[in-house]
């Protein structure tokens, strides 16, 4: 987790260190350990759900409350047989529209488009901040301020809204995970056009350079970094604005329609793997985007 | 890339001609906003927007952007707040304009007014739903995630495997969007509060975990040398070193934290409640098309969320004993 | 043996004195320095922190203008030498853009200045030839060594072949062995490009060594306390450190530090 903090120490460091190679012992073992508990605390966790159907009078087709525990339709915790039965009922085939691949890919494409609009917002509301000082002072307290507000909250009612004046489709839901996503990218931006060292200032300044070339050869390129750090903290926020979206508009396809419709039918199993399914396309985003870096940024010692 | 917000030549600070030109801006802008007022009670008709309001709005917001121009120069402390300031009041006043010249209905988009009125109107239900959202929910989840975070990062750096084996996840799980969570959390701990309680410390957990774990192991190695050269104890060492090097980091965590754990709490509510909280009255509003009961839940939900997020950082300055 | 060639001096400073305020007051950075610099010379300023050392060089190179008196560089004012590129400046830190690579560094100011395309690389390329980097041109500088960075930024400075070299403390922040090595790699660069160099340090070894004339500033306010001669045959190399009169000069300047410290 990266922080979000304009200020905060982490966001002027951007970097991470790595060890995967020799984590992986430690992390399969861990793993491992979450595998072996995941059946007791399943057996804990239903039992009591199983116990008050069978005193209902339910026929579950089982005898005792732990006999019962791995075959409820609507368990707290899915047996394991039941979640492979779940994945394979939501994954295939992958292309049908009700599929969690097929709609993971719609939700991960409307918040790349947001995130990609969220740059471009960021990068110029960030431009202002810096090439104006009145600018700044009258707007950056807001804008500080409105990375404490629940921005989400305001989804829903832009999704009406939107859909009000027309907008439909894959835009609405792109433009509520740009909405959510550009005030961390414009802070770190505008963090990042500041971050050149005063000698590199001085520097530009000898040879005579052009505003422009001061932006183009310096500060554009030095804030980099501070891009792929925010873009990061932002993918998450961004993918659950567009969810969000997706549950309060009249959507056809992606995971926030999928949960919407499956929370309505208390499919708790599907429920399970869709979460699962969000939570791969999360790591999915940042991972990309930590790609991504390491393309453009390939100057930075590896890590 | 050069953007000039107002090509107005400023040949030093002028803050006289700044308020002057503020005070026209805002004057002439609160006087549209009654004329139309008044408009819209004589005539059952409302009077049919053209483009001279758009003009006159924007002419006057000009004049208002050239005033805080003139009002921001300077390293004075009226210099920067007023600019602030005076650009919500600007903002305001014209979207008010704005609104009741283009007659949007109040259901879609309420002006400014609408939602103070909503906000006196329906006080008591939006003060419950503060309640139960940010001091059950928010502020209960926040402690427990952090003290749970605060655990887990202790026992990581004392036991080399946790922070290998364990961290990893943090770091991955960190990523995963909180409203997927939000539905198998509710459907196993039920649909009062304690689901949403349950979600926000989960989400603090993790920025926490790792934040603290960076922090722990931040400290100075010249300085942990220093504590062996005195053949200090581990809790010696802990107390001096490591633990005040990791300070930073935590409350980095926490103030993040602060504003997650609101957003959380409220989205969570999106998903399965008892009736009561921002978030639920947002939802159930929407669907109403009740947009200025949304925008008042809106409002209290900020108003909370930078409050919590200031007093967190004001116990920040005090513990750390520095401007931060 | 200076290496006056020509009657007109590059750098003149007349009166010059420069105050900016700080809380409570103003302090007086610099005060009436004078100061002509011939073309070919090596000129240091050495001196306390406070004594303006820096301040008289940013003066020069136009970074900071003054509030009293007059400075011609080149034959013109300092801003005017500055669109003309009369100068190559080199900070304490090596400056250094970290997403360039060696070469693109070196290759900076030709961008800026937008000279032809073609002759850049090959430029920079002789540059870096000059400082002993051309085996690392596709480096980034994360992965040289301090003494590495500061000659690429050397080479940066040379790169637009400007008359004058300004260094504020190029190798303070250099360990000792590191900065004798670039001492001499200095003088050679000075002996072959016949650049004019002003050069602020506060080491007295590494003025005496480098210089045709060091000039000793002091502090609270900053001003030019002496200006030393300093007559050591050239092309000087190690053995020049053990020559008698290096000495003498060494003790010279420590003597007008300490009249201005009392």
């Amino acid at each position: 987790m990266t922080t979000a903090a304009p200020d905060s120490p982490l966001a002027a460091a951007p970097a991470s260190r790595s060890r995967r190679a020799s984590n992986a012992g430690p992390m399969l073992a861990v793993a491992a350990l979450a595998l072996l508990l995941y059946w007791p605390v399943m057996l804990l966790a239903n039992r009591g759900v199983a116990q008050r159907a069978l005193d209902s009078g339910a026929d579950l087709g089982c005898k005792t409350a732990l006999a019962c525990a791995t075959q409820l339709r609507n368990p707290v915790i899915p047996a394991p047989g039941q979640f492979l039965e779940g994945f394979r009922a939501l994954t295939i085939p992958p292309t049908a529209p009700t599929s969690a691949p097929y709609n993971m890919l719609v939700t991960g494409g409307e918040t790349l488009l947001g995130l990609s609009l969220a740059s471009l917002l960021g990068l110029i509301l960030a431009t202002l901040l810096v090439r104006s000082r009145s600018f700044e002072r009258a707007t950056l307290p807001w804008l500080i301020a409105s990375q404490t507000v629940p921005i989400v909250a305001i989804a829903p009612m832009l999704a009406v809204l939107l859909g009000q004046y027309g907008v439909q489709g894959f835009l609405p839901k792109a433009i509520i995970a740009a909405y959510i996503a550009f005030f961390p990218v414009a802070i770190g931006m505008a963090q990042g056009l500041r971050s050149p060292d005063p000698l590199q200032l001085d520097l530009m300044r000898t040879y005579r350079a052009s505003p422009g070339q001061v932006f183009g050869l310096l500060r554009l390129p030095a804030s980099l970094p501070y891009l792929f750090t925010s873009l990061k903290v932002a993918a998450t926020a961004a993918l659950v604005g567009s969810i969000v979206a997706e549950i309060s508009t009249i959507s056809f396809s992606g995971l926030g329609k999928m949960l919407a419709e499956n929370s309505r039918a208390s499919d708790t199993v599907a429920l399970w793997v869709i979460m699962v399914y969000s939570a791969v396309l999360g790591i999915a985003l940042v991972a990309l985007i930590g790609w991504l870096e390491k393309g453009v940024t390939r100057w930075r010692p590896a890590r | 890339m050069a953007t000039r917000a107002v090509s107005l030549p400023v040949a030093g600070p002028r803050p006289t001609l700044g308020v002057a030109l503020l005070t026209v801006a805002t004057l002439g802008l609160l006087g549209l906003c009654v004329l139309l007022a008044r408009l819209a009670q004589s005539s059952a008709q409302a009077p049919v927007a053209g483009w001279p309001w758009l003009l006159g709005v924007a002419a006057l917001f000009v004049v208002g952007a050239a005033g805080v121009r003139q009002v921001a120069q300077g390293e004075s402390r009226a210099a920067k707040i007023v600019p602030a300031a005076a650009a919500l009041v600007l903002f305001l006043l014209s979207a008010e304009a704005l609104l009741r010249a283009y007659n949007v209905p109040t259901g879609l988009i309420p002006t400014p007014t609408h939602i103070a009125q909503a906000l006196w109107a329906a006080r008591t239900v939006l003060l419950l739903d503060a309640y139960y959202t940010f001091v059950l929910e928010a502020l209960l989840g926040f402690v427990i995630g952090a003290l749970l975070g605060l655990a887990l990062a202790l026992l990581a750096v004392r036991f080399r495997f946790l922070e290998r084996g364990v961290l990893p996840y943090a770091a991955l799980l960190s990523s995963v969007p909180i409203v997927a969570l939000a539905p198998v959390v509710i459907k196993a701990v039920g649909l009062g509060w304690s689901s949403k309680t349950v979600i926000v410390a989960i989400t603090v957990l993790f920025p926490v975990v790792i934040n603290a774990v960076h922090g722990l192991q931040s400290a100075s190695p010249l300085y942990l040398d220093l504590m062996h050269s005195y053949a200090a104890s581990p809790v010696q060492t802990f107390r001096e070193v490591r633990w005040p090097a990791a300070l930073p980091f935590i409350f980095t965590a926490l103030r993040v934290s602060s504003t997650l754990a609101l957003i959380n709490a409220i989205v969570a509510e999106f998903f399965g409640t008892e009736g009561h909280g921002l978030g639920f009255r947002i939802q159930i509003e929407v669907g109403r098309f009740g947009l200025d009961i949304v925008w008042a839940a809106i409002v209290v939900a900020s108003v909370i969320g930078i409050t919590f997020y200031l007093l967190i950082q004001l116990l920040e300055q005090r513990t750390l004993h520095r401007r931060v | 043996m200076t290496q006056v060639s020509s009657t007109r001096p590059i750098v003149s400073v007349r009166d010059l004195g420069m105050v900016f305020p700080v809380p409570g007051g103003q302090t007086v950075a610099l005060q009436d320095a004078n100061l002509e610099i011939m073309p070919g010379e090596f000129i240091s300023l050495i001196g306390p922190s406070g004594c303006g050392k820096t301040t008289l060089l940013r003066l020069m190179a136009d970074l900071v203008r003054p509030t009293s008196g007059s400075l011609s560089v080149n034959g013109e004012t300092p801003d005017a030498a500055r669109q003309k590129r009369a100068y190559g400046y080199v900070f304490q830190a090596p400056a250094l853009m970290d997403w360039r690579n060696v070469l693109s560094n070196v290759k900076l100011p030709l961008e800026v200045m937008n000279l032809p395309r073609e002759g850049r690389d090959a430029r920079a390329r002789e540059m870096l030839k000059l400082v002993g980097l051309e085996k690392f041109e596709r480096s980034y500088p994360w992965q040289l060594s301090g003494g590495m960075q500061q000659r690429v930024s050397i080479a940066r400075a040379l790169a637009f072949d400007p008359p004058l070299l300004f260094m504020d403390e190029p190798f303070g922040a250099l360990d000792e062995i590191t900065r004798e090595n670039l001492n001499l790699e200095l003088l050679r660069l000075w002996r072959e490009t016949g650049k004019t160099v002003v050069f602020v340090t506060h080491s007295i070894s590494e003025a005496v060594f480098l210089s045709t004339r060091v000039v000793v500033m002091t502090a609270r306010p900053g001003k030019i306390e002496g200006v030393v001669n300093i007559d050591l045959p050239h092309p000087r190399g190690e053995d020049s450190r053990e020559d008698p009169r290096f000495f003498q000069y060494a003790t010279e300047i420590r003597e007008l530090l300490k009249k201005g410290h009392a």
